[in-house]
């Protein structure tokens, strides 16, 4: 009985009524601190391509010549907003959610170095490796077709009917040898490090 | 327009049943739109109610990103679901196959190839929110004026 | 002898209880079911062979899309095989942090699993509490990650993200609501005389059925095997003196109750870990070299193991990973559906062994 004249009381509150048949939870705001789609922050992108290198997801970002210059571009429905665009951008041009603020707080960064196996067996001296490759074409802008230079800045050359890998520390990652390699004996790998910042820098 | 009709506009905005299948997704997506009927984004105040019948269903939720054991059998879910009806892809698999679509996969991205889609929600997984949204933008507009749209 | 009535009864692949893609067919003889099977395969995507050839970057990712629900533990899982096989030094704030991460996604997991249960014994209202606390369980998630689901937390040599001094404030404050939530919904179901009746004595999986089915996880637990618990050899967890619990009752009663004590022991390990957390970086580096590993972790449904082989670049050449459900589904099929009193039975303890198809199959 005491429980039955509780619920009546209860539902007898002018507000449980107005409540009832008005009260609606408006689609809820995302919290400032949710990763969402990189947007540009302004910056100066220069070109470095670390957010493309990056993502894992396929197709998710290009960087495109803008009249402002250039731009990254996110494409929604391939972006999975895991934001390591964000965190591997040397200049901060991208911003998502709090990275770009616990990344300058801590003093974290992803920083990328490249790694290239050449598989001997595989290997048969063409010098395609050689002759595409964009620090190559910086360097020596005479390079002879077959890779062959005696040039010893030279990033890749061929010796000896074999590709070999003189200078790795130059490659910028860009995967062009191995695009151009009819054999794929070339392989490009980048490695990705999770770094941060001593005390001292902080 | 007849007032039947505009009773019927209102009525199918106002009343929509949500069916969910999940055609080979990770489950990301599936826990967030189980997420929309918490009471914190609380889906069925807007008169949607979610249930897994697909006989009952005026809008598909398609999540995943269609695996080879679907074959034939998404369309015969599609079927099912009585006329008016629309699918909306929810996440980033049934729009582009996420992640999955590399070389070697099994999966057959996008599922608009299979069945036809209305709407998108792109993330790896949408928010709660977002899917809320895409839902409520779309169930006004799809469904009015049925039986004028489909003479 | 004429067999009575014996019919095949197919529930799903679309079932309005499960949540994912998967058939069970049970044979019945009337309204008793004398035996079932398990149908998979509607949710195989190749992710194993995705992931070959590729640098940790892309397949932590992947990793992390075996299975959404339990997305931080491959992520987990997979970085760790990673730094034991090539020696990588974890920094002792982001060890912890990684633990902290892991509970909380644990907790999400758990209370997901119960609510799916009360749904399939048609107990929506105490499966909408359930929910409505899971969402403070993802606002913490998302306060330390930045993501609600795939967090992409863990990266080699630590964590991505440093846990703010203010954040670390609200965490232990929400955790304090999540217990006194918790502790009033195993009240209701220690009470609740509807909730027993549907699952007492219901899908029975003793401790020997349990050893020989290779049931793992809470499900294990349940059947009074508190040993099972992976955790116990993760260096971190021994740091904090884990204990495992355990239930023997060894039916879907205890299935659920076990996962609510692992809520309460999770938060407790996760205050733990908060009045340990000391001052210091977040991140060690260190770039994955070549080798080959098998490591293990506890996932919130039981074990989980990569076999992992990388080539000196830290490029994956082989992986295979096994997730723990199948042999939940397994012990399901075989020992707990056997002898079901009723076919309305199934669903609900289909459900209660957690049952994750989508890392099932991957």
């Amino acid at each position: 009985m005491k429980s039955v004249l509780y619920y009546i009381k209860e539902f007898a509150r002018r507000e449980w009524f107005s409540k009832f048949f008005t009260a609606r939870t408006a689609p809820l705001e995302s919290p400032p601190y949710f990763r969402d789609f990189p947007v540009l922050s302004g910056k100066t992108c220069t070109h470095s391509l670390f957010c493309m290198m990056a993502c894992p997801a396929p197709g998710a970002i290009d960087v495109l010549r803008t009249p402002q210059g250039w731009q990254p571009r996110i494409h929604k429905g391939h972006c999975i907003r895991c934001g390591l665009c964000v965190e591997a951008c040397p200049n901060g041009v991208l911003t998502s959610g709090r990275i770009l603020d616990s990344t300058g707080r801590d003093g974290t960064a992803l920083s990328f170095s490249f790694k290239i196996r050449v598989d001997p067996e595989l290997c048969m001296g063409c010098g395609n490796c050689a002759v595409a490759c964009p620090v190559n074409k910086v360097i020596d802008t005479q390079m002879s077709h077959g890779g062959r230079a005696s040039n010893e800045g030279l990033l890749l050359r061929v010796n000896e009917g074999k590709c070999l890998v003189v200078h790795e520390e130059k490659c910028t990652g860009c995967k062009t040898c191995e695009h151009h390699c009819p054999n794929e004996a070339i392989t490009v790998a980048r490695l990705l490090e999770a770094v941060q910042a001593g005390e001292e820098m902080q | 327009m007849t007032l039947l009709q505009s009773i019927k506009n209102y009525v199918r905005s106002k009343s929509i049943h949500v069916s969910y299948v999940d055609v080979g997704s990770c489950n990301g997506c599936d826990i967030e739109v189980l997420a929309c009927l918490a009471p914190r984004y609380d889906i069925e105040q807007y008169g949607i109610y979610v249930h897994n019948n697909p006989r009952e269903a005026d809008i598909l939720l398609v999540i995943g990103a269609y695996t080879p054991g679907w074959e034939e059998k998404l369309e015969m879910v599609w079927n099912k679901i009585p006329e008016p009806k629309v699918a909306i892809a929810i996440g980033n698999c049934p729009i582009s196959g996420c992640l999955f679509n590399r070389p070697h996969t099994y999966i057959d991205p996008p599922v608009s190839k299979h069945i036809p889609i209305a709407a998108s929600v792109p993330g790896c997984p949408p928010r709660p929110t977002e899917i809320l949204n895409a839902v409520l933008s779309l169930a006004p507009v799809v469904f009015k004026d049925y039986e004028v749209k489909k003479r | 002898m004429k067999k009575t009535v014996d019919v095949s009864i197919p529930l799903g692949p679309i079932h309005p209880c499960f949540k994912e893609p998967a058939r069970v067919k049970c044979e019945t003889k009337g309204e008793f079911v004398t035996g079932a099977e398990v149908e998979l395969g509607y949710m195989k995507k190749g992710i194993e062979r995705i992931m070959k050839g590729r640098p940790w970057q892309e397949v932590m990712f992947l990793a992390e899309r075996v299975c959404g629900i339990c997305s931080v533990i491959h992520n987990m899982v997979f970085i760790e095989a990673l730094e034991k096989m090539s020696g990588i030094e974890v920094p002792e704030r982001a060890a912890l942090l990684r633990v902290v991460v892991n509970e909380l996604d644990r907790m999400q997991s758990h209370t997901l699993a119960n609510f799916s249960y009360c749904y399939t014994i048609e107990h929506e209202t105490l499966g909408m509490y359930l929910l409505d606390m899971r969402e403070k369980v993802m606002d913490l998630l998302e306060l330390i990650t930045g993501a609600r689901v795939t967090c992409a937390y863990i990266v080699p040599g630590g964590v991505r993200f440093d846990l703010r001094e203010e954040d670390r404030e609200s965490l232990l404050a929400s955790l304090d609501a999540i217990e006194t939530d918790v502790r009033r919904y195993m009240g209701m179901f220690e009470g609740g005389s509807l909730i027993g009746l549907r699952s007492r004595d219901i899908g029975i999986l003793s401790k020997e059925a349990a050893l020989e089915a290779h049931a793992v996880g809470p499900t294990a637990r349940a059947s009074g095997m508190p040993e099972i618990d992976r955790r116990l050899q993760h260096p971190t967890y021994q740091k904090l003196q884990f204990t495992p619990v355990s239930r023997d009752g060894c039916d879907n009663f205890s299935r659920i109750m076990i996962r609510f004590d692992e809520l309460l022991q999770s938060i407790e390990l996760i205050r733990r870990c908060s009045a340990l957390l000391p001052e210091g970086p977040v991140r060690g580096g260190g770039i994955p070299g070549a080798g080959e590993i098998v490591y293990c972790g506890e996932a919130p449904r039981g074990e989980l193991t990569y076999f992992i082989k990388t080539d000196d670049a830290g490029r994956i050449l082989d992986i295979s990973i096994q997730t723990p459900s199948i042999m939940n589904i397994e012990a399901c099929c075989h020992y707990m559906l056997k002898d079901a009193a009723s076919i309305a039975d199934v669903p609900s303890t289909f459900v209660s062994a957690d049952p994750c198809i989508a890392c099932t199959e991957r």
